[in-house]
């Protein structure tokens, strides 16, 4: 079986846990849909509110900060169906002991990383209320982009997705040094770029725009590609996959340092002693 | 030289009302001590990851006070705010986020299975919580709101408050905050119990909600359609813009105490009365 069917078989095997799961209540059903939906719309709500209020944002106009937010949204919608179970929040998998769940399994560390995060029905909502933002945006922009530009749309918006992903890896890898102390690592450089994502950057000085765009890539979840893609600065349209093609470099090699750190310790999770005891 | 109060005498030597003074006075030294403990508990093994936090958190605030050098003219006010108060109005938010915007963490008591320690400790579970909150509170007092606050002027901001008097009812309002915090808390707990829904969403979910209610982020009457002043009437307002508008002086100070006193009033009991209705259904999932 190829790589690619085995990937897919695997991604269909999560998608029908995560079916079974999502429809085991009617409630419990509702109760997701509602409460992803309301949580994807308050993280971009305020910069709306204030794109409204002032009639833009400096540079910005109204439906420029709109389609920014949609694209936002969408990168953590991407990030949901594809990175949930702490896959994305990995330095929770390594600083618990539950590395070790993936490493026992017969298929390779990256495949497991990739598939067992997939939630197609629970994830979706999310990424709905950004394809609806998006969509929203693009209608009220009223420019009719050809398919060129939507190719260069996906393979910045692929981008960013797996710039936010290296970016928790790469800070997540501290907890197999630190498994205690890092243990929320991921959840903290997340929730940084999570909180962050939906604010144009313009108005920040130089040097704290470059420590935007190098140490804390929140620039490039969506600030950079749309005003990039939206033609606001200088159409330089590979400028983010690069960006996310360096730090995924980075992001990995440090990680297998890591791995080859915990190869030497092991987990705390099942010694007496561990802090899981 | 052993305490009077640790002698361990039984109630029924002392008199009734002594025994009554002596119990409270102990409860009180219990939450103190919680309350130093959740202080101090972070500084031990997670130092570094405290500062990161804090790093983080200064970026946040350069990038809003950045937004609104943009979008506000550098004279005049906008919906009765200059462009000054909302600067100070930001860096005072950032630098009192974690009193703002407290929570007491008893969701993740809940889901860590933490809970049923809870209810073997000689303290109300209440009470526990709400010291630890305050601790916590404490901590990021003194090594964020207090250094943030001396780096304002470097930032281009004025971080005193509209006066002395504004100062004085900030502590006031900043206090009732609190109490408007953790019974919103006890009131999110229970409804996670009884939708025996997940924590983490449930957590996820209130402190996104609040932040775009409570004022935090953008100043209530900043808001377009005059969604604000409707925002200001919610018990989440309560909790950070409230406080806020007292300490830049643009709001009236008494009517905006007596709101959150109202929450207060209102919630507490409520918090009380969910709380005790579905604490039997609590089901621990452990970590």
């Amino acid at each position: 079986m190829s790589v690619l069917t085995t990937v897919a078989a695997r991604w269909r095997v999560q998608a029908h846990l995560d079916f079974m799961w999502m429809t085991k209540d009617l409630r419990f059903f509702l109760i997701n849909v509602v409460g992803d939906v309301i949580l994807n719309l308050a993280g971009v709500t305020a910069v709306f509110l204030l794109a409204e209020r002032f009639d833009g944002i400096g540079l910005w106009a109204r439906d420029q900060v709109i389609f920014m937010l949609g694209y936002a949204a969408l990168v953590r919608g991407f990030l949901d169906v594809g990175f949930s179970y702490n896959v994305l929040h990995i330095s929770r998998r390594i600083g618990r002991g539950q590395l070790d769940h993936l490493l026992v399994q017969p298929q390779p560390l990256w495949m497991g990383l990739l598939t067992e995060g997939f939630m197609p029905f629970s994830g979706c909502w999310s990424l709905l209320t950004g394809a609806g933002i998006t969509a929203w945006a693009v209608v009220q922009l009223g420019a009719g982009f050809p398919v060129q530009w939507w190719l260069l749309f996906g393979a910045n918006l692929l981008a960013s997705c797996a710039m936010a992903l290296a970016f928790s890896f790469l800070w997540g890898a501290l907890a197999f040094w630190a498994p205690v102390a890092a243990e929320e690592m991921s959840s903290r450089a997340v929730g940084f770029l999570y909180q962050l994502k939906a604010f144009p950057l313009d108005g920040l000085s130089a040097v704290v725009l470059t420590g935007m765009l190098t140490v804390l890539p929140v620039g490039f979840v969506a600030w950079y590609p749309s005003r990039q893609l939206l033609g606001i600065a200088a159409p330089h349209l590979w400028h983010t996959p690069l960006a996310a093609l360096l730090l995924a470099l980075v992001a990995g090699i440090v990680f297998k340092k890591g791995m080859e750190h915990y190869a030497q310790t092991g987990s705390q999770r099942y010694i007496a002693w561990g802090h899981r005891g | 030289m052993p305490n009077s109060l640790d002698l361990g005498l039984p109630v029924g030597r002392t008199s009734s009302a002594m025994a009554g003074a002596v119990d409270h006075i102990r409860a009180a030294r219990r939450h103190l001590k919680t309350m130093t403990m959740a202080a101090v508990r972070s500084l031990d093994d997670r130092g570094w990851v405290l500062a990161g936090d804090f790093g983080l958190r200064l970026l946040r605030v350069l990038l809003l006070l950045s937004l609104w050098r943009t979008v506000l003219p550098e004279t005049g006010a906008t919906s009765g705010m200059t462009r000054a108060a909302v600067l100070t109005y930001t860096l005072i938010a950032e630098a009192f986020a974690s009193q703002l915007t407290l929570g007491t963490g008893i969701e993740l008591a809940l889901t860590s299975g933490d809970i049923a320690n809870r209810f073997l400790r000689p303290a109300g579970v209440f009470g526990q919580f709400t010291a630890e909150m305050v601790g916590a509170g404490l901590r990021d007092l003194l090594l964020f709101s207090l250094p943030l606050f001396c780096l304002a002027p470097l930032l281009g901001v004025n971080p005193l408050p509209a006066g002395v008097g504004a100062a004085l009812l900030f502590a006031c309002s900043v206090a009732l905050a609190l109490l408007v915090a953790a019974a919103l808390d006890f009131i999110f707990a229970s409804i996670m119990v009884l939708l025996e829904h997940s924590v983490y969403a449930m957590m996820k979910l209130r402190t996104a909600v609040s932040a775009l209610l409570s004022g935090a982020v953008i100043p209530l009457a900043l808001m377009p359609w005059g969604i604000g002043e409707v925002f200001g009437y919610l018990p989440f307002a309560a909790l950070a813009s409230a406080p806020l508008r007292i300490y830049t002086g643009t709001g009236d100070a008494l009517l905006l105490l007596a709101l959150q006193a109202a929450w207060v009033a209102v919630l507490w009991p409520l918090a009380h009365l969910m709380w005790s209705a579905n604490r039997e259904r609590l089901v621990t999932h452990g970590g």
